[in-house]
């Protein structure tokens, strides 16, 4: 029997690696919206959530739109207006930006088995899955130079913490309407940094981040 | 029904986006002299909360918010005048952002929820975006992006922080609502460790938003770009929102017995602050970054306090208060200053005595105030700070406080006898105005009047808010 979370997860952990090796800016947004909908499926999955309600169905619905729709076609939106097609000049290449993404999965792995945490079976590799989506965030924003991939860079280290949200917690604590107004700062957040991309872009004639350094001491 | 004392302002804020900037200037005066009594009311006790999952009046909450309410009436009255006299692309933006930054940092003050305080921190990010790049220079767009994606990224760790916090509620097998103040009911039972992960992650998201050192580079370029009546909003309004963040979780590891651990750690990144501030401060060419600086530097002066503990919460509470007020008000002067000359450095600015005397007392009251001489109040709540500090035998960190307080004190010094003595190559342009001088100076003597005569009610909601960490008036 495959274990239906668990391919999900492993779903996800491949968008991060193919995130980290792709030269196109369309292709990213095609995979940040993948990881939306398996991260927003990833809680459903997990067998020691219960039984949903009506209310989570409607909001996991709402959740798998926003993170595999909307967002993406925002992010879809800005690199088409801005014309960029190739992510180029990334500050580290993208073999090694894989070869760290493995590293950096591996490196979870560590930190998950030596937190000695008692998570419930199948939870662990939850942890691992949101450990790397975090780190490897941090990692895609510091190692390319256009501004749109450090808003693609947020968006992943944001699903890394929900996943670490959903792992950790129970969802008895959680409330809906509070989840939801985290997903709605999320979604205003990325469309404000398309806005304020957009001028950029007018201002400057790219998006290059190397571009914005005339502020210093 | 408590929660309409942010509805107002998101409401008309919304509004004020189909109205004319005409029409919009005078909503926001409105909205404010509304805001401003709601806030009054609620401090009388007339209003309860009508949500008690996620809101509920704290009194530290309530300090906040009537500090944000009384600088929000000073700034629109600036702003009325102010937007008249600027060139800006799109006045019902500014307008609408304006109110709806006001809406969710009372939305903060008035949290309970620990995820509901982050989505309002997170919201007030968003919100003031559009402030800062409202003139949409080169150096103001850097200085928005910069802006909102460090604060995004900062204040997304502060999520963390929160689901750490949820976490340790979980191995504590705790079954009570996730608030504050339930939280604090059974705060022995948490579990301590992730407690503490949680704790340190707050810090440093919330430490983003609130300016503290290492994670402040936004904050200089933010605070400079962004037109005069927004940073001193973002200044004396917004700092506060993110520090009651920490402040709250501050208090719920007090209770569970880990004060030590998390007075310590605001310890630290306090005096690196102040350092970090005072540094910059001297030799800085732009003013309005200088005033920037001087807010890190003071951020860290209240983070200090708050982590000695005891006496020196009762001055962080008040170095809140006097900071907020002297700081707003000089970047009022500031953008007086700034609509006269027309520039920010330091070096092609002199004479203010000559060319603006109105302009002059303000900013040099300020100034007199910002580094801590009597008669303003930060001169007070810098003694009780370093007298609380001595009580806990505190004497290196004593040592770094008064030494980065002589620094900021020489390097401010320096920059404002030169901008009001010296001589100046540019031309002068807009003339002073009532409207843009009454709020500066209606700050200042608000400062001073604290100093001379604080009312009971005031006292003792300052003594609430600290009673939870053990601050006491009587060391």
């Amino acid at each position: 029997m495959i274990n239906i979370s668990q391919s999900i997860l492993v779903i996800t952990l491949l968008s991060v690696l193919l995130s980290l090796g792709s030269t196109r800016l369309t292709s990213l947004v095609k995979i940040m919206a993948l990881q939306g909908v398996m991260v927003s499926l990833t809680p459903l999955f997990l067998k020691d959530h219960g039984s949903f309600g009506s209310g989570a169905i409607i909001f996991f619905q709402i959740m798998i739109l926003i993170k595999g729709l909307l967002i993406p076609g925002l992010l879809y939106m800005a690199v088409k207006r801005i014309a960029i097609k190739r992510d180029i000049e990334p500050f580290i290449g993208y073999h090694a930006s894989i070869l760290s993404g493995l590293a950096i999965i591996l490196v979870s792995v560590f930190i998950t088995n030596s937190l000695r945490l008692t998570l419930p079976a199948g939870h662990d590799i939850v942890l691992i899955t949101a450990i790397t989506t975090m780190a490897s965030g941090f990692f895609l924003m510091m190692a390319r130079s256009k501004a749109i991939t450090q808003v693609i860079g947020y968006l992943m280290l944001e699903n890394g913490i929900y996943l670490i949200g959903t792992a950790l917690t129970k969802h008895s604590h959680t409330l809906y309407v509070v989840e939801f107004g985290v997903l709605l700062d999320l979604l205003v957040g990325v469309m404000i940094m398309g806005i304020i991309l957009h001028n950029i872009n007018s201002a400057f004639d790219d998006v290059d981040t190397t571009l914005l350094g005339r502020l210093k001491d | 029904m408590i929660e309409f004392i942010f509805m107002l302002p998101l409401a008309t804020g919304l509004t004020a986006l189909a109205l004319p900037a005409s029409l919009g200037r005078i909503m926001l005066l409105i909205t404010a002299l509304l805001h401003f009594q709601l806030t009054i009311m609620s401090w009388m006790g007339k209003l309860t909360p009508a949500f008690a999952k996620y809101f509920s009046a704290s009194p530290e909450g309530l300090l906040i918010l009537m500090v944000t309410s009384f600088i929000f009436v000073c700034i629109s009255l600036y702003a009325f005048s102010y937007m008249e006299e600027t060139e800006m692309e799109n006045k019902p933006v500014f307008i609408c952002c304006m109110l709806l930054f006001l809406g969710t940092m009372s939305m903060v003050t008035l949290s309970d929820h620990p995820i509901v305080l982050w989505i309002a921190i997170e919201a007030t990010t968003l919100v003031s975006a559009p402030l800062i790049f409202i003139h949409r220079s080169k150096e103001a767009l850097e200085a928005t992006w910069k802006y909102v994606l460090i604060c995004s990224v900062g204040i997304a760790l502060a999520l963390l922080g929160c689901f750490f916090i949820t976490m340790a509620m979980e191995l504590g097998n705790i079954n009570a609502p996730l608030t504050f103040t339930s939280l604090n009911t059974v705060a022995t039972q948490l579990d301590p460790l992730w407690l503490k992960v949680g704790f340190i992650f707050v810090v440093i998201g919330f430490g983003t938003k609130m300016g503290l050192a290492p994670m402040h580079t936004w904050l200089p370029d933010a605070h400079s770009q962004a037109p005069s009546p927004a940073s001193a909003l973002l200044s004396g309004a917004l700092l506060n929102c993110a520090f009651l963040g920490i402040y709250k979780t501050h208090v719920l590891m007090n209770v569970a017995g880990l004060g030590e651990f998390s007075g310590n750690v605001l310890i630290g990144f306090g005096l690196l602050s102040m350092l970090v501030g005072a540094i910059f401060i001297i030799g800085q060419p732009d003013y309005k970054r200088m005033l920037a600086y001087s807010s890190i530097k003071n951020m860290g002066i209240i983070a200090f306090g708050v982590g000695i503990g005891g006496f020196a919460v009762y001055g962080a509470f008040l170095h809140i208060i006097h900071h907020s007020l002297l700081k707003s008000s000089l970047f009022l002067s500031a953008g007086n200053i700034l609509l006269g000359f027309g520039t920010k450095q330091v070096q092609r600015i002199g004479g203010i005595i000559g060319f603006m005397p109105k302009t002059f007392i303000s900013l040099f009251a300020g100034f007199i105030g910002i580094v801590g001489l009597p008669p303003f109040g930060m001169f007070i709540s810098e003694v009780v700070i370093i007298i609380g500090a001595f009580q806990e035998h505190r004497y290196i960190c004593i040592g770094i406080f008064l030494f980065a307080l002589t620094l900021v004190a020489a390097g401010t010094g320096r920059i404002f006898m030169s901008m009001c003595y010296g001589e100046t190559t540019e031309k002068f342009q807009v003339k002073e105005k009532t409207l843009r001088l009454l709020p500066p100076y209606a700050l200042i003597l608000a400062s001073v009047g604290l100093c001379i005569w604080m009312p009971d009610v005031v006292y003792e909601t300052i003594l609430h808010s600290i009673k939870m960490i053990g601050g006491t008036i009587h060391g």
